[in-house]
């Protein structure tokens, strides 16, 4: 299991032979150095950097263990192990001298219980601080600034990356665009996708058959549909549309939610649908939300449905 | 030595300057003792025990390289509009965070250079420590008088992987955020106390505007110097046990053998020191890791396919990737999916590998004192379960890219997916099999038990066996449990 | 500066495991350019090339995409497909198909430049829709083109054009050897599972910059060295294994082998 060779005659060392090896290596190292002084005065290059400074600290490293090889000693010894627990007696005058010195608390047992009083009430409000991190969580989780669009009768519309607002004309058939509410663009919780089905949604969920806007575009029915493009797995934006096949694919854990049955998950960790954005068209032509999601987007947490 | 100090040394006092300077220090801190005695502390010679040297000096070289980046790093998530010399992102809004990793990377002299070393050493740290790690398992180096330095190892372990998640997350590109994003959904899907966590964690929702900065003091300070303290804890350790030593040539329970700390190890390990940081320095230069210019400023509404996280973190993303879609409603109350791969998994992993060391001694009722270590042929039961653990999270960590490797072999993602939900359940017992036949294999081909200095190899013994914990506390001073040795030959190294 | 890095990039080339690092070949030769695109515009009307288009349509499109493309058991009807549906599917390749697969690969044009025109202008004329984006990537912007691209094609395609996986036995090709103008009709024209990016979506400007950050991927400075397939930290991991760890694991193993070391002494020591 060992590399230590035993049958080796005990004695004087052979001379180590010839130190031009190490001697090498150190030269090597020496233009390493100098070349990475060079380098760097001259401006950097990451190449350049990286080869210098392997070849110094790599001929130092070579040479030191060529000559630990060759020029020094090698002997092989074995040091006894002294036991690691302390005698008897050693404990004992442990215990003796502990209790020696402990003896005034177990003297003045109010004093101590006071003391121990103290500190663990100090303990206890020390924990408190760590409300200052941050704000009670739930309300944020549950509910995204579409919020607002529940008792407006106008609704809000949905602006793009930009802030403008999204024309139903916008997104072509077999299209997507990201939205979000307006007046908040950039809110993780609210990002939407906003998706032109070429044809409509074939399993609306019970109670959201008009959640999308049916068209007719060239003759045939389509639906834009809104849902949550945050994935309810993990969080990640769930950003892959796969036309042809109507799935929408989670790239962190390839979650897919199939768009014609209301963005059930069919395939990875994902276990609920996608949730889907009440939508409608404003006098204008423009995509407003009715209200918030059915449901809290994103990954579940303990009380979301509480 | 107490005398005072006079103008000329004593003609009995050191002559050269390196002993008059010693001779400086002993006389007011007494330390030639401590000295030789480091000076003589025994080596065995074995290339496995450098394992654990490589993570410490990565470690060292993390610290170096982390200095000089944190002169640059701004820890910031304001936003500010980019005007470096990198042309595809100028006038791109992102935050200060990562304004400042592209100046370190494209501005600053040699910065690209440290980002690069910083990064690769961080990946070999991990994967020292894992191979460290591996090796005190399968040896039995974890045994009695050893389990406080494992445990300390693994709460080493558990830090560097920490420090490697914030400084992955820190730079605040695309995959900073995606990283943080899921790992924001994992804590938040502890039962009960994950909202809360997850709002204290990131001062309220994600992304928030706390996060960056938080994070950058756990990395830059807490976890670093936690890392110092437990690792100046392991080495103390370490030099209070000396070392263990593989069966034969004389190794015993009541001895160490090996070389000299000074002077041919002392020149080993600098000289290891030296190649650790050259190899670092090579492939921080030639290779090119971690290039956030290309993955752009993190965007609560982007994500890059093959979003992977740093390959130690590999196993926990695999995890919740093949994980079926369950989830667990109790009373109107969710355990979301995340939970079992990304806090429930870890959980238990860490728990019985911190408990490992009790499980063992339960199980072979063997608690005795161990300095020679086991051949892991001889210990099949341990050895295929180590196998087959290390089997289970390797399948965890392919499964972590598993899209990229379903590109790169033209395989169907779906059915890729199954093949390692089946792969992570099956592989590990197949393995575990296969281990336990080799070792019993290998033992029948070395003949009889070698000259362990313990009992009879064969793995867990029955309860109850000599040697247990009521034989050492029976005893008032347990020296090392030591049985007769077969076929030493003693005559070459003599006991004093 | 570019000279020494190019000169440490080839000797580092050479010495570096090849297995670890995806050579990524750079764009082929012959792309149409601006005014190839105009002149194909120009002519997609004209009743003598359409002919042609449809007499080579009967010999080599109509087994699987039926009589007058109106689609078959074998093949998708093509009458809604158009100009840039038709000059995508051709020019990448992708068409005529060698066998039956959920997802055409991309292949050497088939055709001659002559004869794919000609099919082009026929299948164009089928739709009555004559509509050729004429990609200028030059004219483009890289910053935008770099944002949009991170945010509308990255989650597919990769931030590195690399590619990526899609569900159930499909991918999103690598970009990195499409040339420009093929980029521009996909986006228009959303072949097989890739959405629709019309002219409401990206305006021409922004469709060119996209184009021009796709060409900028193609062969970006990386300025740390070998690029590793910028497939990200999968193959850095592999990387610090393959090359780090091993490395590292020869060297512990050559600082305690016996090799060029003296010969033992043995002596017994009492600290």
């Amino acid at each position: 299991m060992t590399d230590v060779d035993t049958t080796e005659p005990a004695g004087p060392a052979p001379p180590g032979g010839s130190q031009a090896p190490v001697a090498a290596a150190f030269i090597v190292a020496i233009a390493g150095g100098a070349g990475l002084a060079v380098t760097y005065a001259l401006g950097g290059q990451n190449q350049l950097e990286g080869l210098c400074l392997a070849l110094a600290l790599g001929g130092i490293g070579t040479g030191v263990v060529m000559w630990s090889k060759r020029f020094m000693p090698v002997r092989y010894e074995s040091e006894p192990r002294a036991p690691l627990q302390s005698t008897p007696e050693e404990r004992a005058a442990f215990e003796a001298d502990l209790a020696a010195g402990g003896g005034t608390f177990q003297r003045r047992r109010l004093l101590t219980w006071l003391l121990g009083g103290g500190l663990g009430f100090l303990g206890l409000a020390s924990i408190f601080p760590i409300a200052s991190l941050g704000p009670n969580p739930v309300p944020g989780l549950k509910s995204t600034p579409y919020r607002k669009a529940t008792d407006d009768p106008d609704g809000l519309r949905l602006v793009d990356e930009s802030g403008n607002p999204i024309h139903h004309t916008e997104p072509n058939v077999n299209g997507v665009i990201t939205a979000f509410p307006e007046g908040s663009v950039g809110d993780e919780q609210a990002q939407t996708l906003v998706i032109h089905l070429r044809e409509p949604m074939r399993e609306p969920l019970p109670g959201q058959e008009d959640w999308g806007i049916k068209l007719s575009v060239d003759g045939s029915e389509t639906e834009i549909i809104a849902i949550s493009k945050v994935c309810v797995h993990a969080g990640c934006p769930v950003g892959l549309f796969e036309e042809q096949s109507q799935l929408m694919l989670c790239p962190c854990h390839q979650s897919t939610f199939d768009l014609m049955e209301h963005a059930r998950p069919v395939f990875g960790p994902a276990s609920r649908p996608l949730p889907q954005l009440p939508i409608d068209l404003d006098d204008d032509g423009y995509i407003v939300a009715r209200g918030d999601f059915a449901e809290p987007v994103g990954p579940g947490f303990w009380d979301m449905y509480k | 030595m107490t005398g005072a100090a006079t103008p000329e040394p004593p003609v009995e006092g050191p002559r050269t300057r390196l002993g008059r300077l010693g001779d400086f220090f002993d006389k007011r801190l007494g330390l030639a003792r401590l000295a030789r005695a480091a000076l003589d502390k025994i080596f065995p010679d074995q290339w496995s025990f450098l394992l654990g040297e490589i993570a410490l000096y990565s470690f060292v070289i993390l610290v170096g390289t982390g200095i000089f980046l944190a002169l640059f790093f701004t820890a910031g998530q304001t936003t500010v509009t980019y005007d470096g010399s990198y042309a595809p992102l100028q006038g791109v809004e992102m935050s200060a965070a990562y304004q400042s990793a592209l100046d370190l990377s494209f501005d600053v002299r040699a910065g690209l250079f440290f980002r690069q070393m910083h990064h690769w050493a961080a990946l070999i740290f991990m994967a020292a420590i894992i191979v460290h790690m591996m090796r005190v398992f399968f040896t039995g180096a974890f045994r009695r008088p050893r389990e406080i330095n494992w445990v300390i190892g693994l709460s080493l372990f558990l830090l560097a992987f920490a420090n490697g998640f914030a400084g992955y997350s820190l730079l605040d590109d695309q995959l900073s955020g995606t990283g943080l994003r899921i790992g924001n959904a994992a804590v938040i899907s502890i039962p009960l106390v994950g909202t809360w966590i997850g709002s204290f964690l990131f001062g309220g929702d994600f992304p928030g505007d706390a996060i960056i900065g938080r994070l950058y003091s756990l990395h830059i300070l807490v976890i670093p110097l936690l890392i110092a303290v437990l690792l100046a804890a392991h080495l103390t350790i370490l030099i209070r046990h000396k070392h263990t030593h593989f069966p034969g040539k004389g190794a015993r329970d009541d001895n160490v053998v090996g070389q000299r700390l000074w002077p041919t190890y002392t020149a080993k390990a600098l000289g290891l020191f030296f190649i650790t940081a050259g190899v670092l320095a090579l492939m921080a230069g030639l290779l090119q890791i971690n290039p956030i210019w290309l993955y752009g400023p993190f965007d609560i509404a982007n994500v890059s396919s093959a979003s992977q996280p740093d390959w130690y973190v590999g196993w926990l993303e695999g995890a919740l990737r093949v994980m079926p879609n369950w989830t667990l409603s109790i009373f109107g109350y969710e355990i979301p999916n995340p939970f079992w791969g990304g806090v429930l998994l870890p959980g238990v992993t860490f728990s019985i590998l911190y408990a490992w060391p009790w499980i063992e001694a339960r199980l072979s009722g063997d608690r005795r004192e161990h300095h020679v270590l086991d051949r892991p042929r001889d210990r099949p039961l341990r050895t295929a379960l180590g196998v087959a653990v290390l089997v289970f999270y390797t399948v965890l960590g392919l499964a972590g890219a598993d899209d990229v490797i379903a590109v790169a072999f033209g395989l169907s993602l779906n059915a890729w997916v199954w093949a390692l939900r089946v792969g992570c359940i099956v592989l590990p017992i197949a393995s575990a099999f296969i281990t336990f036949r080799v070792c019993k294999e290998l033992q029948l081909r070395d003949g009889p038990a070698p000259a362990t200095g313990q009992r009879a190899p064969g793995g867990v013994t029955p309860a109850g066996d000599a040697g247990g914990d009521e034989a050492a506390s029976s005893d008032p001073v347990p020296g090392p449990a030591v049985e007769p040795l077969e076929r030493l030959d003693e005559a070459k190294t003599p006991v004093p | 500066m570019s000279s020494r890095r190019s000169w440490a990039v080839g000797l580092l080339s050479a010495s570096v495991v090849a297995g670890v690092v995806l050579v990524l070949v750079g764009t082929a030769a012959g792309d149409q350019q601006p005014e190839d695109v105009r002149a194909l515009s120009d002519k997609l009307d004209d009743p003598e090339v359409i002919a042609q288009g449809r007499s080579l349509f009967e010999r080599a499109c109509v087994s699987c995409h039926g009589d007058g493309g109106q689609g078959s058991d074998f093949g998708p009807s093509l009458l809604s497909d158009g100009a840039t549906g038709a000059d995508f599917m051709l020019r990448t390749g992708r068409m005529p198909l060698a066998s039956p697969v959920p997802q055409a690969p991309s292949k050497p044009q088939a055709f001659s430049d002559e004869e794919t025109d000609a099919l082009v202008a026929y299948v164009a004329d089928l739709a009555e829709d004559r509509a050729l984006p004429v990609v200028e990537a030059a004219a483009g912007d890289l910053v935008l083109g770099g944002e949009l691209f991170r945010a509308n094609c990255a989650p597919c395609h990769n931030a590195s054009a690399i590619g990526g996986a899609l569900s159930f036995g499909q991918h999103a090709p690598s970009l990195l050897e499409v040339p420009g103008q093929q980029i521009g009709e996909a986006m228009r024209f959303g072949p097989g599972e890739m959405p629709v990016f019309g002219e409401d979506v990206f305006s021409d400007h922004e469709m060119n910059s996209i184009v021009r950050y796709v060409d900028y991927l193609k062969d970006p400075d990386d300025p740390g060295g070998l690029s590793l397939g910028r497939i990200g930290p999968v193959t850095e991991g592999f990387a610090a294994w393959i090359i780090g760890m091993a490395a590292l694991l020869i060297g512990i193993r050559w600082v305690t082998a016996k090799l060029w070391q003296r010969r033992t002494e043995e002596t017994e020591v009492g600290v």
